[in-house]
């Protein structure tokens, strides 16, 4: 009966027209708009023409979601540009400040790095009882702006839950680029026990980091320091740490989403998405799977770029708590039996407004965070061409 | 009197130098609390275990504190080879820990056994054991500042003593851990666990091997 009901949606996702995708797309437009043109900004031209650039990326991408009310494909297009353009305006900028990208371990402990959104679930306690950050970061103002940078990380994680990870970091870019090169994966069969790896980086780099008094992951483990600020290789324990570094992002970035066409690093290393994951307890929106409607092809499950779905969860109907929300298995699903859903809600019940409804709050992050990225690498490309 | 004096002192440098103990002896002490049992019999009998072979480390060293006459005359060379030698130790314990971990049985098992580690059933010991006796021998400021002071005391005896007072000032801050058993246990709960052992007990080996080539890592 339930089947019945919901029939329509077994009709291939019809595009909507341009009139009310353009209506749909008009919020995005001006928030975009709002963040990249307000008074006083974009003196230079070539900010200008960034700005307006990544402005009209932003909304247009936005307007194909619409308009094709597929999600994926077209987040993935703003994702892997933050992926490339992150590292080219922070390189630039990191080497116009400091002349290299190497920093000496005393700028580390005197807390003058570049700030890492990594760090956040670990500066929360401390910067509350003694408003400073006990982490590496050049974020060295006073309490007030501290908790204002946390509090809206804090109020967008707790209505996306680990959305960030597919709508805001500037790190799985590069990976998710990597897995959509190869038609095919390689390697298909993948222990699933691999999935407990970011948590057991948690708790391992949490308790190393208490007993070495230092960000211990920042330190040793974290593979964007190829291509962000590394440890200048002054002794041999330096030059260990950056061998790590370039090992860990070669392969977990570069070569096993080749291979397996999965975000790898994220699946099985990154401890803030464990840390993220916590969130999608809390948050409203999720994904879910319409057993009435599910044949269990488990084409959802190879979609999954993050082995988000278990023959298990899909029987149980949902994803499993790392789902970031990226919208792969929606997408691919021939059955429409993956749908956006909000708690609380029955499972049919308006699965595409769920999907606008999450959609608005996570494009908004994504032009606010990643927007503002992007449009510095964009003038930083513009800089070397003109 | 004057016992009293010196023996509150090992006490009190215990009680506030716990802190730092307990931080040193986290990496080791909750993955493998987490990959035994859940419940509190099986934890207050890692707890007790662990803590009983870290006295016999802290009391060994105070033996040898007192034999050496102070550790400030040990040579740094020296001091860098023991560390070294601790560390490379310590992670291939957790290494074999990890791997003896993987046969634990699920929420519903009654029994109360601690993870053993070794090769035949003659001589398996406890992994708690092997794992208190090596951060017994951790050579953190605290526990230098003790062995330092032990050199000075006039017997062996009193050197024990004081290291004694010391180990049960640090203890207390290790009551906390007994929480861990309220934390159920699943085949998840026990993969994290293992999987952090195996990613400490590497971080230990690359320190021990470079602490071994002579390398100074962390002020050791």
């Amino acid at each position: 009966m339930a089947t019945e009901a919901c029939s329509p949606r077994l009709a291939p996702a019809t595009p909507r027209s341009i009139l009310r995708a353009l209506l749909l797309t008009l919020p995005i437009a001006v928030w975009s708009l709002l963040m990249f043109f307000h008074p006083g900004t974009h003196t230079d031209p070539k900010s200008r023409i960034a700005a307006t650039m990544t402005a009209v990326f932003m909304t247009v991408l936005f307007f194909m979601m619409m308009r094709t009310r597929k999600t994926y494909r077209w987040r993935r297009w703003f994702f892997v540009s933050l992926g490339i353009l992150f590292p080219i305006g922070f390189i630039y900028n990191l080497v116009l400040a400091r002349g290299t990208m190497g920093i000496p371990i005393e700028e580390m402990i005197a807390g003058r790095t570049p700030f890492c959104f990594l760090a956040i679930p670990l500066l929360i306690v401390p910067a509350a009882l003694t408003k400073t950050i006990v982490f590496p970061g050049s974020i060295t103002a006073s309490g007030h702006a501290i908790a204002i940078m946390v509090g809206l990380w804090l109020a967008l994680t707790l209505v996306l839950g680990k959305g960030w990870c597919a709508y805001a970091c500037f790190f799985g870019g590069i990976e998710e680029g990597m897995a959509a090169i190869p038609p095919r994966a390689r390697i298909r069969k993948i222990d699933p026990r691999w999935r407990y790896g970011p948590w057991a980086v948690l708790l391992a780099m949490v308790l190393l980091s208490f007993a070495l008094f230092e960000p211990a992951y920042c330190m040793w483990l974290c593979p964007f320091k190829a291509v962000t600020e590394y440890v200048s290789a002054r002794n041999a324990v330096g030059v260990l740490q950056n061998v790590i570094f370039i090992v860990l992002f070669a392969g977990l970035v570069i070569l096993l989403p080749l291979l397996t066409k999965k975000r790898t690093q994220c699946s099985f290393f990154c401890p803030f998405g464990a840390f993220q994951s916590i969130f999608n307890k809390i948050s409203i929106f999720e994904v879910k799977i319409d057993r009435t409607r599910c044949k269990s092809c488990t084409v959802c499950q190879t979609a999954c770029p993050t082995m988000s779905l278990s023959k298990e969860s899909i029987a149980r109907g949902e994803t499993l708590l790392s789902c970031m929300k990226c919208g792969a298995c929606v997408d691919a699903c021939p059955q429409q039996a993956a749908v956006w859903h909000i708690k609380g809600t029955e499972i049919a019940w308006k699965p595409e407004r769920a999907r606008l409804m999450f959609l608005y709050g996570a494009w908004a992050m994504a032009v606010m965070f990643g927007g503002s990225i992007i449009a510095q690498g964009l003038v930083t490309i513009l800089h070397f061409l003109t | 009197m004057a016992a009293f004096v010196v023996f509150g002192e090992a006490l009190t440098l215990g009680l506030v130098s716990g802190p730092a103990c307990m931080a040193a002896c986290g990496p080791v002490l909750v993955p493998s609390l987490l990959s035994e049992q859940t419940g509190f019999r099986p934890h207050l009998r890692f707890l007790s275990t662990f803590l009983g072979a870290r006295l016999l480390g802290y009391l060994l060293f105070a033996a040898g504190a007192w034999e050496i006459g102070t550790l400030v005359s040990m040579l740094p060379a020296s001091r860098l080879l023991l560390m070294g030698a601790v560390n490379v130790l310590l992670a291939g314990v957790l290494l074999w820990y990890a791997y003896s971990a993987r046969q634990i049985c699920g929420p519903s098992c009654s029994s109360s056994k601690l993870v053993n580690i070794g090769t035949t059933k003659d001589h398996r010991v406890a992994g708690a054991a092997v794992l208190g006796f090596l951060t017994g021998f951790s050579l953190c400021p605290p526990f230098v500042a003790a062995g330092v002071r032990a050199a000075e005391l006039g017997s062996v005896a009193q050197a024990l003593l004081f290291f004694f007072f010391f180990f049960v000032g640090t203890s207390v801050w290790f009551v906390p851990f007994i929480g861990i058993s309220c934390i159920a246990r699943n085949q998840a709960v026990i993969t994290v666990a293992r999987m952090a052992m195996v990613l400490i007990a590497l971080f230990y080996l690359s320190l021990g091997i470079a602490m071994l080539m002579g390398r100074k890592v962390y002020g050791y």
